[in-house]
């Protein structure tokens, strides 16, 4: 229906074009060959057989027929040297293509003619191509980019104009593309993006030399911080624009990254007041000296709202401490008896919820450590202490355990002091931890030992269990927060399943190290060490992510 | 019998701290619900030990024993804090200001007038 509209539409253009038809296709054929002494029989043929781009046709309405032959070899001949020009029969296999068209390509013409257009396109062009075959069945030029597959499986992009072609007598033959290589100008166009787009970027962003440390690039967002334009900035160091001083560890941090070989760095720093992540990344020599790139992102609202979420979990931890003092006195009045005898079913249950009670408590105390783990404001307090002396301090305090699950314990090394500097609470608070674990997975009536050995620069303390020790497809979770979810029994152990994440951010930042060794069925040994001296600077590890405190 | 005051607002563990140094049979005990009523009240009380509660609407805990220290008479007087602020810092702050103890929320109503007598030891 389609066809017999167009041949109805086209049949008087046609013709009355066909000797204009012929010319076109003879000269095209010779340009196409790249010889104007050399004629294409194929070409020749289509030419002779009054074949016609239907655009030409219905341009012909509006232009003098009587177009001399030497213009138009001229206009085809720039459009030969402009564009890749290839034309397909009917049957979509290649008949003619260009010299252009062959550079474009890497293919020779003996590779392309005869075979099938969809060679030069690549699977994911379907729909593209469903179009253009839409549109030149109903005699519309199409015009739009294609990705062009090359002879070595590189792609180029074209803009292409494709035109029908149709016989003398108005059926399909083919068609015609004129493609011009856009493939550098896209390019171009997606670096000038970048380039918009780092500029009109909310954060600051700078491009400093490595060698003389000056400013080479500053976007919108720097200049405005810093109250500098272009002419004042370029070529002038941190020094110079009075912003050094501010900026030195950021600086350090640059200098580190070309000492050292690495390419990227992040640090929390505070620059001309605000609070800032900084990212840096060290670009190597391209035609010029290495360069830093350094982003600027204000945190100030991340900051805020940090707080804002802190000091929610502060108060709401806090506020629900009043209600379970009273839940728990009540609880622990009502077991003591001092409220006269209970029947040994209330009685039993009054345990479960006062053990539950007990638990509420910890996974309160449990997120408001997370929760200044988190951002980074756990507090810790250096002292010098003896290691020995809080070893059997914590052992006294957790009697009740030893009695509740009939469990002995046997101290090894606390005979001697072990001293050093660190956080006692914080430690005592880890020891418990690993110690109330090993109760609760301990066999009833086995053995823990609690080992403390005073090294060079370091200690070390191991609590070892003969428990069942953790499964190997468990081992390599048992520090991430409610790593134990899984493990059916952690209900009824009363863990929070987050005690053995703080136990390691508290060790880490204390500088030292945790760990275990377990075997299935005999037992398993937590074991943290610490530096004797405090390191310097605390890092607090966020989602994996490090941050200097 | 230790005359003790006990100033907390909450009444459910107001409550609670009275069975559990009725247990004991040691204790002598005198509540009040804020700072303000502390106050007054001792002007014609003289306790052996003040059992503090840190966050009260009106005066905190912290004020309340400052007033008190004001008076000569109360200037020896131990004093023990209840807090469910129990971070480092704070307690640590309570301990330099002349707090004998601090107990944290919530507390053992079992061990609650052992730690209490415990700190009135440290204190002599």
């Amino acid at each position: 229906m389609i066809l017999r509209n167009l041949r109805n539409s086209t049949a008087a253009a046609v013709a009355g074009g066909c000797g204009l038809a012929t010319g076109f296709y003879a000269v095209s054929s010779m340009l196409l060959t790249g010889s104007s002494s050399t004629f294409i029989p194929a070409l020749g043929a289509i030419a002779l057989a009054g074949i016609t781009p239907a655009l030409i046709l219905n341009n012909r309405k509006n232009r003098s027929v009587n177009q001399s032959y030497p213009e138009m070899a001229q206009r085809f001949e720039a459009l030969n040297r402009h564009a890749s020009i290839n034309i397909v029969n009917e049957k979509d296999k290649l008949t003619e293509v260009n010299e252009k068209f062959l550079e474009l390509t890497g293919y020779s013409r003996d590779e392309l003619i005869g075979e099938p257009i969809n060679i030069l396109f690549g699977t994911s062009d379907q729909e593209v191509r469903q179009d253009i075959r839409r549109n030149l069945m109903l005699g519309k030029t199409w015009s739009g980019e294609t990705p062009i597959l090359c002879k070595d499986g590189s792609t180029v992009f074209t803009q292409s104009t494709i035109m029908p072609l149709f016989d003398k007598t108005g059926n399909w033959a083919g068609s015609i593309s004129a493609r011009t290589d856009i493939t550098q100008t896209n390019k171009l166009i997606a670096e000038r993006h970048t380039a918009q787009t780092l500029y009109e970027l909310h954060d600051d962003i700078w491009i400093i030399d490595s060698e003389t440390e000056k400013f080479s690039y500053m976007n919108r967002a720097a200049k405005a911080r810093l109250h500098v334009g272009d002419e004042d900035y370029r070529g002038k160091s941190l020094g110079e624009l009075n912003c050094e001083h501010d900026i030195s560890g950021v600086l350090d941090a640059c200098r580190a990254l070309r000492k050292n070989g690495e390419s990227s760095a992040q640090l929390e720093t505070t620059f001309m007041g605000v609070p800032a992540d900084v990212s840096i990344k060290f670009l190597p020599e391209a035609g010029g000296s290495a360069r830093y790139l350094i982003l600027f992102n204000d945190i100030t609202d991340r900051i805020e709202q940090e707080n804002r979420k802190s000091a929610f979990i502060s108060n709401v931890s806090h506020e629900l401490r009043s209600p379970m003092t009273s839940i728990k006195g009540a609880m622990g009045l009502l077991l003591s008896g001092s409220a006269g005898e209970l029947p040994n079913k209330a009685l039993s249950l009054l345990e479960i919820a006062h053990r539950n009670a007990d638990r509420l408590v910890l996974i309160i105390n449990d997120m408001l450590d997370l929760d200044k783990i988190s951002s980074g404001q756990m507090e810790f307090d250096i002292k010098d202490i003896d290691l020995s002396e809080l070893v059997l301090e914590t052992d006294q305090a957790n009697m009740m355990l030893q009695q509740r699950f009939g469990i002995k314990v046997e101290l090894i090394g606390t005979d001697a002091p072990v001293n050093l500097r660190s956080d006692p609470n914080r430690i005592i608070q880890v020891l418990t931890n690993l110690l109330s674990n090993a109760y609760k997975f301990s066999k009833p009536n086995s053995r823990i030992l609690i080992n403390v050995q005073d090294e060079t620069d370091h200690v070390r303390v191991s609590v070892n269990d003969e428990g069942p020790g953790i499964p190997l497809d468990e081992q390599h979770k048992i520090f991430d927060r409610f790593a134990d979810m899984t493990n059916s029994d952690r209900k009824a152990k009363g863990g929070t399943g987050l005690g053995l994440n703080i136990c390691r951010a508290i060790i880490e930042n204390l500088g030292g190290t945790i760990g275990f060794e377990t075997e299935e069925h005999v037992g398993s040994t937590f074991y943290f060490t610490l530096p004797k001296e405090p390191v310097k600077d605390i890092d607090i590890e966020v989602n994996g992510e490090k941050r200097v405190a | 019998m230790i005359k003790l005051l006990h100033v907390e607002d909450d009444a459910d563990i107001r409550e609670i701290a009275q069975m559990a140094l009725d247990l004991s049979g040691e204790f002598h005990v005198i509540q009040c619900c804020s700072g303000e009523e502390a106050l007054a009240q001792v002007e014609t009380y003289t306790p052996d030990v003040i059992l503090l509660d840190m966050m009260m609407p009106g005066m905190t805990g912290r004020q309340t024993l400052e007033k008190m220290r004001e008076k000569p008479a109360f200037a020896e007087i131990p004093a023990i804090f209840m807090t469910a602020r129990a971070q480092h810092a704070e307690i640590e702050e309570l301990l330099q200001i002349g707090a004998a103890e601090v107990i944290s929320k919530p507390f053992d109503p079992m061990s609650l007038s052992y730690q209490i007598k415990q700190a009135m030891q440290k204190i002599r």
